[in-house]
Formats: structure tokens, sequence, C-alpha cells
């Protein structure tokens, strides 16, 4: 029963996704699985991080008693100073995600369309969401890549053909790495492009919510 | 005949139209007189659309600050208080209202107050009307600074404009090296008249109306033009920005208001002291606008044992709030619901959901004078339901409008007495957004400083966007 089997860990997934990042490339990461990425970029690799509470160049998190509150990330988490660092307004920040100039963004998600729509905003039986900065990621990164366990805790698939969760976005996402396998949103479909570790593909087909097209080049999880 | 005026006394006359305190955006040519003539001391903030706001003139000869030039391309001087800004934000400043007079050269002004500017008149066929656009629909007294006739003795006051209308009837005041002109002050908009109410000396109503083509009537109260110094017997003093207190800064916020506040995730950025103030006050029903609604005391990032992260959440807990607008208004945790949840679950606060990015560009939009605008951002999402979309160059947008305040407490580091601020760090996000963008900008700061104790570059928030400063008591806390 694939149900049973052993899925990869979050810090896994992200190292996946470190992968994808473009080298000198400025990345905005999102809460969770996303917020891994950063450890695991290569290190003849240099990435810049962008956060929508301002700030640019931003590092590591501060050391515990060296926490200040003028120096936090969109997740409110405190940073170290960096050299570098640059301050800005929301408004600029936005440009800079609205404006095209955020190469890539790793986003969570509830839910992923075939065609790669986003639902990472509001879970409805909650009945009131946050958007943050999700629908401006979404509508304005060159690349938005989703890194998320592959169902949720009812095992539900979080890959839908159509998402029943209000969106975030209209066919915006470009890749979805799970702790299953990797997978291309297209207009024709969503195409597998790896598997975890000892799964099929028919194994990732039965825990998943739409159609796969298998890539002819499918190849087991890379990193 | 009477001699004519020169353009020294030109410029004395328009300038005892300002007071202390107040903005003065000036044009190219005659306008740019003003700083030099005007006494740096008499409190008057010149604004050149070169991107410098609070100058004096250079005497001629005199070389002014380094790379620093008015709006005619000659040095100007830096004074303390003084800041750079680039041309967007000087436009902003103009259309969104922030400016009490701009001054400009028409080259011909008709009956309805439209204008024509110089630079276009120079031009025929080459519309080049420079900033008289934007400095003709944003400030909010518009003076038409001129020669009464032209080099071949025609009039420059018309009936009708001959060439390209550079602002429609939006001229207020006329003033020539003839007389001054009032355009209909008592019709409103219509600016239907134009009402002779002063002469140069020596001159009669007769050769006015003679020399000008518009028709001109003539005020019962006409008078002599006059040159003395804007300072009148009773110097007038620049209105004062420092409060001394929290309470004081707060104390007219009425039940009702529309508030903005800072705030983005944890407790920086966030002005506490003004809260708690405006908490104590106790004015009800308000709209706050932010980021959040208040998550600061539920993230609990930083916060000491036993105590909690002032926020929005005070404001809630004191049933002062109706509704918000914000962008993450709830925990990022079911479990640990914050104020404003619990309020919203039970019906007490209302909600409008706007994307940070849509928010931040909405408040930018208020306080730059800017209706709306179209942006990709919640396209085919519930936040497009009811909103216009436009395809352009084969990309979907939604049209968001611009938001304004009645008020608006931010969060600053250090401030001048003028009003100009700094931020700290990422304490900055939407408070430089929000300070434009109310009627009544509150900014609480850890010190407040004398003109010229901070960098002109550095200044992030110019004073020209802040009614008030308090400074922040250096025991107050982030936590109670």
């Amino acid at each position: 029963m694939p149900a049973d089997k052993q899925r990869l860990e979050r810090e896994v997934v992200a190292m996946r996704v470190a992968k994808e990042l473009p080298d000198g490339g400025y990345v905005n990461l999102g809460i969770g699985i996303p917020t891994l990425v950063s450890g695991f970029v290569a290190e003849d690799s240099v990435v810049f991080y962008h956060s929508e509470s301002g700030v640019l160049n931003c590092g590591p998190l501060a050391d515990e008693g060296e926490e200040d509150i003028d120096l936090i990330n969109a997740g409110g988490q405190f940073l170290q100073p960096v050299p570098g660092m640059v301050f800005f307004s929301t408004v600029d920040g936005f440009a800079m995600i609205r404006g095209g100039h955020v190469d890539v963004t790793v986003l969570g998600a509830h839910q992923v369309s075939a065609k790669g729509d986003l639902a990472n905003w509001m879970l409805p039986e909650r009945g009131v969401g946050n958007i943050g900065g999700a629908m401006d990621l979404a509508a304005g990164a060159k690349q938005v890549i989703v890194a998320m366990e592959h169902t949720d805790r009812h095992n539900h698939s979080k890959i839908v053909e159509e998402c029943d969760y209000p969106i975030t976005g209209k066919a915006c996402v470009s890749l979805i790495v799970t702790d299953l396998a990797v997978m291309q949103p297209t207009e024709q479909g969503l195409v597998l492009k790896e598997v975890a570790p000892g799964w099929t593909p028919e194994e990732v087909q039965e825990l998943t919510g739409a159609r796969l097209i298998l890539a002819p080049d499918l190849k087991e999880y890379e990193l | 005949m009477a001699s004519r005026l020169d353009d020294h006394q030109i410029a004395l006359r328009v300038l005892r139209e300002l007071h202390p305190g107040q903005t003065i955006a000036l044009g190219t040519g005659l306008p740019s007189t003003l700083c030099r003539v005007a006494a740096p001391d008499v409190g008057l903030r010149f604004l050149a659309e070169s991107g410098v706001l609070g100058y004096q003139g250079s005497s001629q000869g005199a070389t002014g600050s380094p790379g620093v030039f008015g709006s005619d391309g000659s040095p100007v001087s830096l004074l303390p208080g003084s800041s750079l800004n680039s041309l967007d934000e000087t436009a902003a400043m103009l259309r969104g209202g922030h400016v009490d007079f701009a001054v400009v050269q028409p080259a011909q002004v008709d009956s309805q107050g439209s204008f024509t500017h110089w630079t276009s008149a120079a031009t025929p066929g080459l519309h080049a009307p420079g900033t008289s656009l934007d400095l003709a629909a944003g400030a909010r007294r518009l003076v038409a600074m001129m020669h009464h006739t032209a080099a071949d003795g025609s009039s420059n006051i018309v009936g009708e404009c001959r060439g390209v209308i550079d602002g429609a009837a939006c001229v207020d005041l006329i003033v020539t090296d003839l007389a001054v002109i009032s355009v209909s002050p008592d019709f409103g908009n219509s600016k239907e008249g134009l009402v002779l109410t002063e002469v140069a000396p020596g001159w009669r109503a007769d050769d006015l109306v003679a020399l000008t083509d518009a028709p001109l009537k003539v005020s019962p109260n006409l008078t002599e033009m006059r040159f003395d110094s804007i300072s009148g017997p009773v110097p007038e003093k620049v209105p004062e920005k420092v409060y001394t207190s929290g309470p004081l800064a707060v104390g007219d916020i009425p039940d009702g208001a529309t508030i903005m506040i800072d705030g983005f995730a944890g407790p920086g950025g966030m002005a506490h002291y003004l809260l708690v103030s405006l908490r104590d006050q106790g004015a009800k029903d308000l709209t706050i606008i932010s980021n959040t609604a208040g998550i600061a005391r539920v993230i609990n990032f930083g916060t000491p044992p036993g105590r909690q992260a002032i926020d929005h959440s005070i404001l809630i807990d004191n049933n002062q709030v109706r509704k918000a607008i914000a962008s993450y208004p709830v925990s990022p945790s079911v479990s640990r619901p914050s104020a404003f949840e619990l309020a919203y679950r039970k019906g007490d606060v209302e909600l409008e959901l706007v994307p940070q990015g849509t928010l931040a560009e909405r408040l930018r939009a208020g306080g730059a004078g800017i209706g709306g605008f179209y942006t990709p951002t919640g396209v085919g999402t519930l936040i497009a339901e009811g909103k216009e979309t436009r395809t352009i160059e084969g990309k979907e947008y939604l049209l968001e409008r611009g938001l304004r305040a009645d008020y608006c407490l931010i969060r600053g580091y250090k401030a001048d007495t003028l009003g100009n601020v700094v931020y700290r760090g990422t304490s900055r996000n939407f408070n430089s957004v929000m300070a434009p963008a109310a009627a009544v900008t509150i900014v609480e700061v850890d010190e407040i400083v004398a003109p010229g104790d901070l960098d002109p570059e550095l200044i992030v928030t110019p004073g020209i966007y802040v009614s008030r400063v308090v400074r922040r008591p250096p025991e107050f806390s982030a936590y109670e």
C-alpha cells in the first residue's frame, strides 16, 4: 500500500528545490518547507534573498539573544545583519516582485492544479485567511516553485485537476516538488518528471488527484 | 505712463500670498526668482521639480550646494531640513495634494483661468509643457506669475488661449508687472471671470482694462500693489509639529476615523506609544488599515516571558475597531487565534482583505493623488470579484483604487522638527508608504533632532507628509 511507504523528509524536498535556484538569482522563499531551501544551496553558488518585510540580501536567522525587532523576515523571524543588506518600503519590495525582478519564489500550497493554478491562502473551513504577499508573488515572480507534502494529513492529494480551495493565482506554478515526486504543470496536463527513490510512477499516480503524464526521461529524484 | 514692475517686485508681491510653513512648487522661468527673493528664515518650503524640497535660491554668480539645482537649472542651496527626491516623488507630492501653492509662468491666461505655459508657447508644434501639467493639477492654489503684455504689446490675459491648454480652469490668481487679478473667487470652480483687485503704483484701473483682452471686472476694493515682506507687523511662525506627548498627538482622533497603522509581522515598525495613547483616548468605530490586524501578540517571537507584545489587538480588545483593511489579518496558526479573529468570528468586526503588494500600491496611489491602477495580482481569484479588468498587451490586469485615511500612526527612528523622518531596518516597510496617504500623519520616533541633523540624501519621508512628531519615552517598551 503506497500510503505506508517511506516518503522523503522535508529537508530532502528543500534540497531538491535548492537545485532549481539560479546562480546569482534573486529568490523569495515562503513559509514552511520553502524556508529550509536556503540551507541547501551549493557552496559555490550565490543566491540573493528577497523578503516582503522590506529587505534584500538577507541571510541567516539571528542567534538567540541577538534579536533586533527592526530586523525581520516576512515570517516575522529575526535576521542577522549581513554586509550588503538593503532596506526598502513595501511599495519597492512589491515593485521588485510584480516588475519581474524576482527570479524564483518558492511557496507552500494547500492545492495545486494540473494546469498550475495555486491555492495557498485560505482553508475554507476557517472562514478567513491570510493573503500576505502570495498573490503578488504568484502574479509577478518569473518562476513559481511549489514545495509541499504530496498529500494532506487526511492523505488526500494536494495535487488536483481543479482547485476547490480559493486560488492564489491561475496557471502560475512552473514546478511542483513534493515528498514523492517532481512535476511540471503544462497546458496538456501534469508531467511527472521524477519520483522518490523506491516509488513507482503507478504508486505516485495512485496518491495524485490529477492524471500524470509520464515524462519521456522520467527518472529518480535527482539531488 | 508710470513704469512697470521689475521681476523682483513681481516676486515680492507673489510672496505676500504665502505663509510660513507652506510648501510652494516653482515652475521654470519667473517663478524661480521667488526662491532668491524670499529670505531663508521666513519658513517657506520651496519645491523644485528637479527634486529638492526646502531650498534657497543662490544669488547671482554663487555656486549653491554641490550638485543641487532648482527648477530652472540654476544652482541652489540646501537649507537645514532640506530633502532630495526622485521625480516620481516630487510628482506624488504635487498630485497628492501636499503642496499648498504652485507658481507657474504662463504665456497666456484666459478668462476661465486656463493657461498655456511659456515653454509650450515658445515651441509651436512641439508641445513642451514641462511639469506645468502636474503643477496645475496638483497644487491646492495656483498662481500665474507673468508679464501683462507680450513684446509686441498684445495682452497675455485673453478671452481664450490661442495655444495648447496646459491647465484647464485652474489658475486662482494672476500676478503681473501691472496688476493682481483674481480668477472668479465667488464662482467656485466655474472660474467665469477675472476681477482686478490691485494695480501697480501709478496705474489706474482704466489703463488695465485697456491693456487686457479678457473682460475684466474691477473690484470695489481695488488697492495699490504692495511689496513689503510677508511677515507683516506681527511675524508669523511656522506651525509647530513637535508634540510633547502621545495623548496630545492623538487627542483629536474622532469616533469613526480611518487610521493607518504599520506593523508588518513582529513588534517592529509599530507605533506602540501612539497605539497605547489611542487606546487610552478611546475613539470608537475605527477602521484600521494595516498589513496585519494584530499578530505580533500571537506569533510571539522575541516576547519576554510573562509579557505581551503591543499590537492592534489592544484596540480590538477595547472594542474600538469596526473594520480592518489588511493583507495578513489573522494568526498563521489556526490554533492560536488573534483578538481580531475572535472578534471576526463573533461578527463584531468587518474585514476587507487585500493582497500585500496591492495594499502597498493602493496606499502609494492614495498618497500620490492617483485614482487607481491596473495590477496583475489577484486576476482569476476571489479578489477580482466585482472589479474591472483590462487586457494590456495581452496580459490581464485588475483595476484597484487608491486608498487614503484620516490619520496615520507611523513608527520612525529619528525625525527632525520639520517632520523629516528616517527609519531603521525592516521597520520602514509600510510606514513610509502610509505617511503620504493620510490627512494627519503622526510620527513616533526614538529621537527628535534639529533640521540639518539628518542627511538630506537619506531622508525617507520628507516633512511635507508629516503633521505631528512625538518622541517615544525612552523607557517605553514594545511589550506590556
